[in-house]
């Protein structure tokens, strides 16, 4: 196989379990913090509202090595959170990919919620619905487009290197077990110790996954009758 | 199609309606920004008639269904529910009484989803969550079949054939059959429609007509917003007409268009009054 002769098993399924656990788990943070963000902002008329949503909108540049300092500042001993004793773990990893996914999830998901016509929340308000209610009908309708959110943070998590490299360490332990190595920061690794092919394989898996979980998001997207709005 | 088309517990659409309720509108006066839509509107729909509220469009129709909706707080004025302002009520006691108003629209409404499980959503909201959750589980582990109820709401508009359709394949006319059920699936008191049938085939809007007379022969209190003259005199039993965001007239069907008491009214009716 193409330059895989240098790693081990043991090695690859780590750094590969690695980066699925930090990514899913940060996309799952964003998502629940992200989701009743969007409602709100999309349900709501407030002053201000055009600068929020553009706030939102630029998060999604952020530069990841700049959210990689922040943390790291909160998250070093002599930080604000040191005492959690965070950093150089799989959490702090996973605090920053929430941090770089979020204003994604956000951004694509209120666009998909502002886009769920107003005559159907009344439709649904008419019918005895809730305000909770109205809340899952619109995100119900505007699931293409926040499987298409979740897909995008998911993507932004996992390609992610620069602030996992810097607030996780890259770690792995003697017995060839990644602590908090990646497949991202692994491909590093061996860019740096020239090992091209072994970093192109890397990245193939790195693809793969990537592919995966796609196909499984368009999967559930288009199970249900309505997937996508005419 | 989802488990919670089953509602157990609730009375089922078909049956007549456990109470008498009337729908009253005092002294309505409505607006947005500086300039009043409605001005001191006072009608009643009462249980087992149909009301028509004709008028130009633009007269406020639509605002009118939606204050009786319970949409939003009346600028002034009480809406009343069984002799009870609805707007002094506590949340929760407020929310009952909207259970018991349903409401169809102009414009297309139906969710992304398929003909039972639109129709199967006012019943669904009425369940505990608990209920709702376990019937999701349910629904994930096989296909269920649909409520009586459901199909009870789809035959009063003629669509029970096409009850496992996906929402969003059905017609115009078709589809606003489908949301009427939708309304009447819950058994409401009071059943409100804007506009119903505008651009609608013969054979849809005689459908919902017929629906309409269904509702009120069940002793539910129908209201009707058209500019549809001709619809006015076909199904309801009163009339109120709205001009100049007011009610100017109402009474008995017969006598506002065979007798009417404002000049304006005649005028409109004969299609001279232009707006």
């Amino acid at each position: 196989m193409l330059g895989l002769g240098d790693l081990n098993l043991t090695y690859l399924v780590s750094i590969t379990f690695v980066s699925l656990y930090v990514s899913t788990l940060a996309v799952l943070f964003s998502a629940a913090i992200g989701l009743p963000t969007a409602l709100a902002v999309g349900f709501r008329d407030f002053r201000g509202k055009s600068i929020v949503t553009s706030v939102i909108s630029t998060g999604m540049g952020f530069p990841s090595v700049v959210v990689g300092l922040v943390v790291l500042l909160l998250l070093s001993r002599s930080g604000p959170f040191g005492e959690f004793e965070l950093l150089f773990t799989p959490e702090a990893m996973i605090l920053s990919q929430t941090v770089l996914a979020l204003p994604v999830l956000v951004s694509v998901s209120l666009s998909a919620i502002q886009s769920v016509p107003q005559d159907l929340r009344d439709a649904a308000f008419a019918t005895g619905a809730t305000p909770a209610d109205v809340g899952l009908l619109v995100i119900r309708e505007a699931r293409y487009g926040i499987v298409t959110a979740l897909l995008a943070a998911y993507g932004r998590a996992i390609s992610e290197v620069g602030s996992v490299l810097i607030v996780g360490g890259n770690i792995v332990f003697s017995d060839s077990t990644s602590f908090t190595r990646t497949l991202t920061t692994a491909i590093t690794v061996e860019a740096r110790k020239g090992n091209i092919e072994t970093g192109i394989a890397l990245g193939v898996i790195l693809l793969a996954l990537v592919l995966s979980v796609n196909a499984l998001g368009a999967r559930f997207r288009d199970r249900t009758p309505g997937g996508e709005r005419q | 199609m989802t488990d919670s088309n089953r509602v157990v517990g609730h009375e089922s659409v078909g049956e007549s309606a456990s109470v008498e309720t009337r729908l009253t509108a005092r002294g309505l006066t409505h607006g947005f920004g500086d300039g009043a839509i409605l001005e001191d509107i006072s009608i009643t729909v009462e249980p087992g008639e149909i009301l028509a509220v004709v008028g130009p469009s633009g007269t406020g129709k639509t605002t009118l269904f939606r204050l009786l909706a319970l949409f939003e707080q009346p600028d002034s004025g009480t809406v009343e529910v069984g002799g009870e302002d609805v707007w002094a009520m506590p949340d929760e006691q407020r929310l009952a009484v909207r259970r018991r108003i349903g409401m169809g629209f102009q414009t297309r409404s139906l969710f992304s989803t398929t003909v039972a499980d639109n129709v199967a959503y006012g019943l669904r909201v009425r369940q505990s969550w608990r209920t709702r959750l376990r019937d999701a589980v349910e629904d994930a582990f096989g296909q269920t079949e649909p409520s009586p109820t459901v199909e009870r709401a789809l035959e009063t508009v003629g669509m029970s054939d096409k009850i496992d359709r996906d929402a969003r394949s059905l017609s115009a006319g078709e589809a606003q059959r489908v949301a009427i059920a939708r309304a009447l699936a819950p058994d409401p008191d009071v059943l409100l429609l804007d506009e119903p049938t505008s651009n609608l085939d013969p054979r849809n809007t005689a459908a919902i007509e017929s629906a309409m007379r269904e509702a009120r022969d069940r002793g539910i209190a129908v209201a009707l917003a058209t500019h549809d003259m001709q619809q006015a005199q076909r199904v309801s039993d009163r009339t109120a007409v709205l001009l100049d965001s007011t009610c100017i007239e109402s009474g008995p069907t017969d006598r506002v268009f065979e007798t009417p008491s404002d000049d304006r009214v005649r005028r409109f009716i004969e299609g001279k009054l232009v707006y």
